[in-house]
């Protein structure tokens, strides 16, 4: 054509890249801001896709046509070059501002996008949201479930069945508590006849026996200790170590208590309970596989053991009654903890298990085990 | 928030979170959330060291790169913790070693550090970073010597106030000549002379070194040689800021602080002498930080010296600095946030200088940001707290060791009661506050009602009765730690408040009137708190059960008790009470 004054002088040529969200909408999008998605810049680079709507870019999943758009603005702004670093600031501190759902679903197609700067902003906006709150706050905020449960809070402490030492002493500890259980049940026939039938399900079961496992974690954790104190003290004050003699002793004084247990117990079957509830976190049946222990230890190894394993044996019939009675009245004491939790004076229904855990603050939950995740809020 | 919100970016929001209340927060959010936090924490801070387990730590948080341990209770630092008491943290060194290859940083607070430990740190982390040691002991310089050698991008070595076996300066010798990656070294508690040469060719070739505490044995003409080689120091300590007046030292001196143009802190200063203080003038302006505790200088020098610096932000003093320096303090420094003022001779009946409560009122009056606050002194009124109160209400911080215990309101002769009820009841974000003077059990109802915030309490020579502690047990809402001594405070208040104990770091309590039996309870009822008895004298021979405790260490913890003690600390459980029944029927009580 010639260029005369007549001529028609053509309009500057765009370049649009053709774009697919998963709702099935196509749209066309001025390139550079286009480009300025990594995802789509690679994919137009290497397919060669986007150039027109039959062959538009079919975005992933969580960039829906919304999002997309909020993304688009964000890329239209920061693409001119000439901006200066206030007026970025200013327009990122306004485009934040959205409710948590949106924030949430543009962080995710910010990041499907691989467009790292928004990521870091509307994460840094996320991060914002969490700060301070109680961990009930958050789940408002974010529509979570509260699904850790008592239970999980305090099964982990369960799992401290790794070191093998740890294992062989519950199996002894278990064979123990059988015997002594048989010698009652010779010794007492009330608390026979209570004995013979648990029709409660295997579940509400471990559901007590984590309620109980922690204090006899401190059982275990404690005895260990004794022991070693047993050592340490045999050279200092030998009068009080005469071994055979406080065998006999406390032999005495265990069935003297036991005795006096199931007699001063509130409900027989909370006996039963709890007699059944030692007799099931003890049982060989719940998982100690007998041959694999012994295969792991060296026989120099076993033999130290043993001999540990002996001696904690004795320091259990001593002990045990003891701790049988601290467990059902520290059970009873904890239902008795009040309620309130959070300042606004809500009453909250918990279990007593979450009360007591819910008092604990934020440094003895950074160190705890998911049992102590709990202890924390 | 969607199901297909991605893993990893949660994580990246999670590092966003700076505070570990956060981070624990977000992990009790739900499994999910407690899934992905544990597996990205690298930040672990343990208040109290036998609290927890390092395996219980380590099987949580597969992947962390920084650990702060702290060990013994707060009053170690007034020497009421026994030598041999614990706080090792050898064990804890070999789990993590275990654990954690890529660990970088390790913080120590009061515990007891061997030169095995050290040698295990250096040995066993591939890019070990930081190394800060505060409050610890047990440790010589050849322990630093392994740090100095091994670790080859040691970024800070910070010796606190640590006690060091000195056995010689030649530790320091052992950083590689291809060392140049050290950013913070604090040497200042060390005595004996490092070597001058190896310290000037290390700052010289350390290009990021940005805190520099010498020891007192550098000498004051040396200063500027090493000023000269990192004018980017942000954090000076100086050595003995003395020496013989001549006027080359004094020229080269204020040359080379000319060049230090981000100096912000500034601390050391044993030994000085005033003539040389003008040689600081030019950084004088830009000081925030200000260390002034070992410096004997007196007014007018000091105050002159204190009130060039008008950015300050925070000011430690000795007491020469008298109530006339406080109030030019008040007029000058209008940015103060924490002042501390130390006692010069504590142990004189007689006051030295002219510090008296009017200092501490003028800088509350004058400092409007002033929210931290520990300060010596021999008089103090009500009408002084109730000013400071009522000119402060965004005070955090209180300490006030007022030097003779159980001195009245020198004007009044009343206890202070209504002086710190003021402070708790218009300080409304009080977190610690430690009192002194005559205070009756009222100080402590108000301390119950009113400090809601209130985090850590140190009582000493205060209360009448049991009453006292029990308003402070079931008032203090946010108490994390209570230490006290020489209190009539006994066996009620401990047991009825059994339970808070466990929403508590710990509880100190020493000379009070706690006696075994009550401990033995305690221990008893309470499974999840360690009740340590401390005593020297041993388990008392004849009617143990209503004997006094000489010293009671409470804290709560999940790792059961602890095994390391020594001979005169018991854990009371089951245990110690069935021997403690034993010795009663022996002797026939």
């Amino acid at each position: 054509m010639s260029e005369g004054p007549m001529a028609v002088v053509k309009p500057q040529m765009k370049s649009f890249i053709w774009l697919q969200t998963t709702d099935g909408s196509i749209q066309q999008v001025e390139e550079d801001v286009a480009m300025f998605c990594p995802m789509i810049c690679q994919e137009v680079l290497q397919t060669g896709m986007g150039s027109s709507k039959n062959y538009a870019i079919s975005l992933p999943q969580r960039v829906n046509a919304a999002m997309l758009g909020l993304i688009l603005d964000y890329c239209r702004f920061h693409q001119v070059p000439g901006r200066s670093n206030k007026e970025r600031k200013i327009f990122d501190e306004k485009f934040v501002r959205l409710d948590t759902k949106k924030l949430c679903e543009l962080t995710s197609a910010a990041d499907g996008l691989q467009l790292r700067p928004l990521v870091d902003l509307t994460s840094r906006a996320l991060a914002r949201m969490i700060e301070g709150k109680t961990p009930e706050e958050i789940r408002e905020t974010f529509h979570l479930p509260d699904d850790l449960t008592e239970e999980e809070k305090l099964e982990p402490l369960r799992n401290i069945t790794d070191d093998p030492r740890i294992r062989l002493l519950n199996r002894l500890y278990a064979r123990k508590r059988k015997e002594l259980k048989e010698k009652q049940n010779l010794k007492n026939i009330e608390v026979e006849e209570e004995q013979h039938v648990d029709e409660r399900s295997v579940d509400d079961l471990l559901s007590f026996i984590n309620g109980g496992i922690e204090d006899s974690k401190g059982a275990r954790a404690s005895k260990n200790k004794r022991k070693n104190r047993r050592r340490k003290e045999q050279p200092r004050n030998s009068s009080l170590n005469n071994e055979n003699g406080d065998h006999k002793e406390s032999n005495n004084f265990s069935s003297g208590c036991i005795h006096s247990d199931s007699n001063n117990v509130a409900s027989p079957s909370k006996t039963s309970m709890s007699k059944d509830m030692a007799s099931v976190i003890f049982s060989p049946k719940l998982g100690f596989n007998e041959g694999d222990i012994d295969d792991e230890l060296d026989p120099a190894m076993k033999e130290q053991l043993d001999r540990e394993v002996e001696d904690f044996a004795r320091r259990l019939n001593s002990v045990w009654p003891e701790r049988m009675q601290e467990l059902l009245s520290f059970g009873q004491e904890r239902r008795l903890v009040p309620v309130t939790i959070n300042g606004n004076g809500s009453f909250k229904r918990c279990t007593e298990d979450k009360i007591l855990l819910s008092r604990f603050g934020q440094e003895m939950m950074v160190m705890s085990s998911s049992c102590l995740v709990s202890l924390s809020v | 928030m969607a199901q297909s919100f991605p893993e990893d970016v949660l994580e990246h929001v999670f590092s966003f979170l700076n505070y570990d209340k956060d981070r624990n927060a977000v992990s009790l959010v739900c499994k999910s959330w407690y899934e992905i936090e544990r597996l990205c924490r690298r930040r672990i801070f343990i208040g109290n060291c036998y609290a927890v387990s390092s395996e219980i730590v380590i099987r949580r948080f597969p992947d962390v790169r920084a650990v702060e341990l702290k060990g013994k209770p707060h009053f170690a630092d007034f020497n009421l913790v026994p030598e041999g008491w614990g706080g090792y943290v050898y064990p804890w060194i070999v789990s993590l070693a275990r654990a954690y290859p890529w660990l970088e940083e390790i913080k120590l607070k009061r515990m007891v550090v061997t030169d095995e430990s050290l040698e295990l740190i250096s040995k066993s982390f591939k890019n070990y970073k930081v190394l800060v040691l505060l409050s610890c002991e047990g440790f010589t310089t050849d322990g630093l010597a392994s740090i100095a050698a091994n670790c080859r991008n040691l970024r800070e070595l910070d010796l606190g106030e640590s006690e060091v076996e000195d056995l010689s300066g030649h530790w320091l010798s052992h950083f590689p000549d291809n060392c140049t990656s050290l950013v913070s070294l604090n040497i200042s508690c060390l005595g004996s002379e490092v070597s001058f040469c190896a310290l000037e060719r290390l700052v010289a070739r350390c290009p990021n070194l940005k805190t520099l505490r010498l020891n007192r044995a550098v000498p004051l003409e040396k200063l500027p040689n090493l000023l000269c080689r990192a004018p980017q120091l942000v954090e000076l300590g100086t050595g003995a800021y003395s020496a013989e007046i001549q006027s080359d030292i004094f020229s080269n001196l204020a040359e080379a602080f000319l060049g230090c143009k981000q100096l912000k802190g500034l601390s050391g200063f044993w030994d000085v002498v005033p003539a040389y203080l003008p040689a600081m003038y030019s950084v004088c302006s830009r000081i925030t930080s200000l260390n002034l505790s070992y410096a004997t200088a007196q007014n007018p020098d000091l105050v002159h010296f204190v009130s060039q610096c008008s950015n300050l932000q925070r000011l430690w003093v000795l007491d020469y600095i008298e109530d006339t320096g406080l109030e030019a303090l008040a007029a000058s420094c209008k940015d103060l946030h924490e002042l501390r003022v130390f006692p010069s001779d504590p142990f004189d009946a007689e006051a030295n200088v002219s510090l008296t409560e009017q200092g501490l009122v003028a800088v509350s009056e004058g400092c409007p940001k002033l929210q931290s606050v520990l300060y010596f002194c021999r008089q103090m009124s009500n009408a002084a707290l109730v000013a400071i109160a009522r000119n402060r209400p965004n005070m955090i911080r209180f300490r006030l060791c007022i030097i003779e215990p159980r001195a009245p309101d020198y004007l009044t002769l009343e206890p202070l009661d209504t002086g710190f009820g003021a402070i708790v009841e218009n300080c409304k974000e009080l977190r610690r506050l430690s009192m002194s003077g005559l205070l009756t059990d009222r100080v402590f109802e108000y301390i119950g009602t009113h400090a809601k915030k209130l985090e850590m309490l140190s009582i000493a020579f205060a209360g009448d009765s049991d009453s006292g502690l029990h308003h402070v047990l079931s008032g203090c809402e946010s108490l994390r730690k209570l230490e006290i001594r020489d209190c009539p405070f006994g066996d009620k208040a401990l047991l009825a408040n059994a339970t808070k104990l466990e929403t508590m770091r710990s509880l100190w309590m020493s000379s009070c009137s706690v006696s075994f039996g009550a401990c033995k309870l305690l221990g008893q009822k309470m499974p999840r708190l360690n009740v340590e008895v401390i005593n020297e004298r041993g388990l008392p021979d004849s009617r143990p059960e209503s004997c006094p405790v000489e010293k009671l260490y409470v804290y709560r913890t999940i790792a059961g008790p602890r095994v390391d003690m020594p001979g005169f600390v018991w854990t009371m459980d089951e245990h110690v009470s069935s021997r403690l029944s034993r010795v009663t029927e022996r002797r026939g009580d």
